[in-house]
């Protein structure tokens, strides 16, 4: 392997843009924009370098870096990528350029602390990816935060203080409790072993696992210290309220990256850290999460029915989606953990596609009632035909990756619980209704009077708005169409997992 | 006494001298300020340096009632960079007041001078002096606004209630010294660890034992024996406010290390119990009557209480058997210092203009008015609520740890004390709120602190900074700490 520390140039990447933007001058927006839009790109370039110097075959985590950074209680500054980490990288690079190039037009106040904070923004969800050693997790997983909260209060909508107020609170509680979790991880290890060398590190504490060596009362409190911070993130039933909220307060970019990469955070944790290190815990509690998931896909589906405003229904839309996410880690087999991870990419990309579309009706109309709207593929018809395509993915049409991650699921759930697979089967056609629905309230009959009372400023998608979308939906349709692409770097991760998993099954 | 002793209280002598130059200065110019403030920091730059000179060192002066060590060389740092930072904060507050900065740098030297010997004492009546020595200049300091009623009103509360507290500190060392015989913290300790050996505590070392605790607990400020704190830390001018939010409660927990640590750490079976409560209330009332104030000076007042709170909890790891628990103890303590002091700073600033009141709505599109001072502020709001990688983190998570380590009722403890981080997230991210999401009231003018404001201000954003990427304090916190294993 090559001495270049790939990992660390796409994670730092931008934070030297960030600090680059800082010293520019407040009066040349444009300039900013665009040297914005340049670190973005940069870090997705290199990310594109990553997955092809990766090598699928290979098993563990490659690109490894480890430098000591506390030693006193063995933390290290040690970050490496497995199949999983590659593709929410790729997914969070990709995620936050469009939506950098997606704010050119809406935020035209304070766009230097803007972009500063959307690239400090990135460094922490990439982080969080890319982190081995769980210290180094945490402090990604905080880094995130703060500029998640700036984003929100800052350039949302009206009620955005109460809705980042409760962002914050929410998922400061979960994650402080996972840092008491990953202290006292830490701990059983360093009473183990008596040094801290190596206790925070990922790898070594797996295998601390696999031999058993956590006990089962330890397992359950530290397990659920940190599916409570997980949970919350994703979010799941009943802690998804702060998301209605966050999501449609903050502006279009932010909402696209909250739904788009945030979420992911919260389900990449329990894939990586919570069950394969508190395997016996996961199993204990599976039944509780797998009841939790199915509630949070038929409550979601059927709270999105009723949604007045189309950024909120897309909101509980997420709920619904992300609880088939759930679903497929805690049913511990191939293929629903398969379709897990599929589910995240698809449902970042159709989510993050609809925010982008509905972004641009409101920056029209100011609105985002859908009672107000209609007849819209008369007035925008190429807006209108785009937005079709992004509904049908994601109400799960055949051909389009909304699909396979879906299918997977059930396909998995249904060897585990035959039951769990038909309940969430009916989604399906919930999911059809509320999106559909949605779709030819606002699309089509005659065109509303508050829409024709607009007049000229109706007017179609821009060129620019277009190159947002068009690299989603051609990832929608390749991953639809040919889903090994992904599958194929999940092998040897998914039977990593799930080996971690069973050591309780057997034992 | 035998002249060396001389040489090992240098960084005392060096202070105390400090502090009369000052007045001299005063005297000879009268009303100058320049002169004064120039005789106080390179004052207390003689006495860092004394201190320097001395780390590593360990002896005892004085028939063994002073000890210099690791420990005494920390705090005795912390307590003058406490000193210099007041000072370079205080000028610009000072002065369209009209107030005098002789006489305020003069008497925070003297309050800090007591500090150090707090730190230094091994002797128990050594330690109650140090004490008077620390807080009576206090008090002075609280009414230094003697024309604003607010402060005088502050003043006596703080006077009364510490003379009160210094009293029944006082008649719980006079039952230690009834039933041990000595003064000398190690004689002490050696009685108290024969006493634990051969069975139950007497009923007078009870009583000595609990006012002795409500003593030092009235120090602190730890609930329930905080409330002469709101009320002081708000009347009190803003400089003195900043200063005694650290000043006074490093004191304070130099004091529960040599006294509670050093002399009865024998009996830490039977005070673990009620530190953890009194952690567990503090923490927790201190956060939620926070969260209810509208005003910063005051809301950072009972957070500062809240602050005691997860000190606390690192005097109780110490005594459920992990010594790191110290160590937390004083890492805390440096980086709250310098945050702490960073956020009143920039209070200060807000208020330079006499009759500009310390409510939320005055920080009302600050990061606008002043982006450097509103970042400034954000940052150390955000190391104050413990987010990474600042400062404040650090201190929260060695707390933790130490707590985590010590097992059984202080793991809850450390669940708790996180719980109640997240929480005075609310009030911390609020002010952030005024300061960037919301737009003034009137248009309001640039600020425009001096130079010497600005120096004391980069100084603790760094070190903020600083404390948080590169914990690396925490090897001196910890050589301070080993100080105290017995």
């Amino acid at each position: 392997m090559s001495g270049l520390p790939i990992l660390s140039l796409i994670t730092f990447t931008p934070l030297l843009g960030a600090l680059l933007i800082a010293v520019l001058p407040s009066s040349q927006p444009n300039l900013i924009r665009r040297a914005a839009l340049g670190t973005a790109l940069v870090a997705w370039v290199l990310s594109l370098i990553l997955l092809v110097a990766f090598t699928s075959k290979q098993a563990g985590f490659q690109f490894k870096e480890a430098v000591d950074w506390i030693p006193s209680f063995g933390i290290q500054y040690k970050v490496g990528v497995d199949g999983i980490s590659l593709l929410m990288v790729l997914l969070t690079t990709t995620l936050t350029w469009i939506s950098i190039l997606a704010s050119f037009g809406p935020i035209k106040d304070r766009v230097k602390e803007y972009m500063v904070s959307f690239l400090v923004l990135e460094v922490g969800m990439i982080g969080v990816f890319v982190a081995l050693d769980l210290f180094l997790f945490y402090i990604f997983w905080e880094v995130v935060l703060v500029p998640m909260y700036l984003i929100i209060g800052i350039w949302g909508g009206a009620n955005r203080i109460y809705a980042t107020m409760k962002f914050v609170l929410y998922t400061l509680v979960g994650s402080l409790l996972m840092l008491v979790a990953i202290m006292a991880t830490a701990f059983a290890f360093q009473a183990a072993h008596g040094s801290w060398a190596g206790a925070f590190d990922f790898e070594q504490l797996q295998r601390f696992a696999a031999s058993g060596s956590f006990g089962n009362n330890f397992q359950l409190l530290a397990f659920l210290a940190l599916f409570l911070a997980f949970a919350i993130k994703v979010p799941m039933f009943p802690f998804h309220t702060w998301l209605p909220d966050a999501h449609t307060e903050a502006p279009t970019a932010g909402s696209v990256i909250l739904a788009g990469v945030l979420l992911k955070l919260g389900a990449y944790g329990l894939i990586r850290f919570a069950v394969p290190l508190f395997p016996y815990a996961a199993h204990t509690f599976a039944w509780p999460i797998i009841v939790l998931s199915v509630i949070a896909i038929v409550y979601g589906a059927i709270v999105s029915i009723v949604q007045p405003d189309l950024k909120r229904l897309i909101a509980y839309s997420s709920v619904s989606h992300m609880g088939f996410v759930t679903l497929g880690i805690f049913v511990f087999t191939a293929p629903a953990l398969q379709g897990a991870i599929l589910q995240m990419i698809n449902h970042g990309l159709i989510t993050g596609g609809l925010f982008l579309l509905v972004g641009m009706v409101y920056e029209r109309t100011h609105d985002r009632s859908i009672a107000k709207m209609g007849g819209l593929a008369a007035v925008m018809p190429l807006w209108s035909t785009v937005f079709g395509f992004f509904i049908l993915a994601s109400a799960g049409l055949p051909g389009l990756s909304g699909f396979v991650g879906e299918f997977l699921v059930f396909v998995g759930s249904f060897t585990y619980a035959p039951a769990i697979a038909a309940a969430s089967i009916i989604v399906m056609v919930l999911a059809a209704t509320y999106l559909l629905w949605m779709f030819q309230r606002v699309a089509f009959g005659p065109v509303s009077d508050f829409l024709s009372g607009l007049g000229d400023r109706l007017t179609d998608m821009s060129r620019v708005e277009f190159m947002t979308l068009a690299p989603l939906a051609a990832l929608i349709v390749v991953l639809g169409l040919f889903p090994s692409l992904v599958l194929d770097l999940l092998n040897g991760p998914v039977q990593t997992f799930l080996a971690a998993a069973g050591v309780a099954v057997g034992g | 006494m035998n002249w060396s002793d001389l040489g090992t209280v240098a960084p005392i002598i060096a202070a105390v001298l400090t502090a009369a130059a000052v007045l001299i200065v005063d005297f000879a110019a009268p009303g100058r300020r320049a002169p004064a403030i120039a005789t106080a920091l390179a004052g207390l730059a003689v006495v860092a340096l004394t201190i320097v000179s001395l780390s590593g060192h360990r002896e005892t002066a004085f028939g063994g009632s002073y000890s210099l060590d690791n420990l005494t060389t920390f705090l005795d740092l912390l307590f003058v960079a406490i000193a210099a930072l007041t000072i370079l904060f205080a000028h610009d507050y000072l002065e369209p007041r009209r107030l005098p900065i002789a006489e305020f740098a003069a008497i925070l030297i003297f309050a800090v001078t007591g500090g150090m010997l707090v730190a230094a004492s091994a002797d128990l009546l050594l330690l109650f002096v140090a004490l008077e020595l620390m807080v009576l200049p206090g008090y002075l300091l609280a009414g230094f606004a003697k024309h604003d009623p607010y402060s005088t009103e502050g003043a006596i509360k703080y006077f009364l209630l510490g003379s009160f507290s210094s009293a029944i500190l006082l008649f719980g060392l006079a039952y230690v010294w009834g039933i041990t015989g000595s003064t000398r913290v190690d004689v002490v300790a050696a009685a108290l660890a024969n006493v634990v050996a051969t069975g139950s505590i007497q009923p007078g070392l009870a009583m000595g034992l609990a006012f002795m605790t409500t003593g030092v607990a009235f120090k602190m400020a730890a609930v329930p024996f905080h409330y002469w704190t709101p009320d002081a830390y708000q009347g009190s001018p803003t400089p003195v406010t900043a200063y005694l939010s650290v000043g006074p409660k490093v004191g304070a927990f130099a004091i529960a290390l040599r006294l509670f640590v050093g002399a009865l750490g024998p009996l830490k079976a039977d005070w673990l119990p009620v530190v953890i409560v009194l952690a567990a209330l503090t923490m927790t009332l201190g956060n939620l009557v926070a969260i209810t104030q509208d005003n910063v000076k005051r809301m950072l007042a009972y957070s500062s209480i809240a602050h005691t709170g997860y000190i606390l909890v690192g005097l109780a790891a110490y005594a459920g058997g992990q010594h790191s628990g110290i160590t937390a103890i004083l890492f805390y303590g440096a980086a709250y210092t310098f945050m702490n002091m960073g956020a009143f700073a920039v209070v200060t600033a807000v208020q330079r203009r006499p009759g500009v009141s310390s409510q939320i709505s005055t920080f009302a599109g600050l990061g606008r008015r002043d982006p450097w001072l509103g970042a400034l502020l954000a940052l150390f709001l955000l190391s104050l609520t413990g987010i990474p990688p600042l400062a404040g983190f650090w201190a929260k998570a060695y707390v933790i740890v130490a707590a985590i380590q010590a097992g059984g009722w202080l793991t809850a403890l450390a669940v708790l004390a996180m719980l109640n981080a997240a929480a005075a997230a609310f009030y911390y991210l609020r002010v952030v709120v005024y300061m960037y999401m919301r737009e003034p009231a009137e248009a309001a003018a640039p600020l425009s602190p001096g130079l010497l404001f600005r120096v004391g201000l980069a100084v603790t954003g760094i070190v903020t900074v600083i404390f948080g990427l590169f914990p690396a304090i925490q090897e001196m916190a910890s050589r301070a700490a080993d100080v105290l294993r017995g």
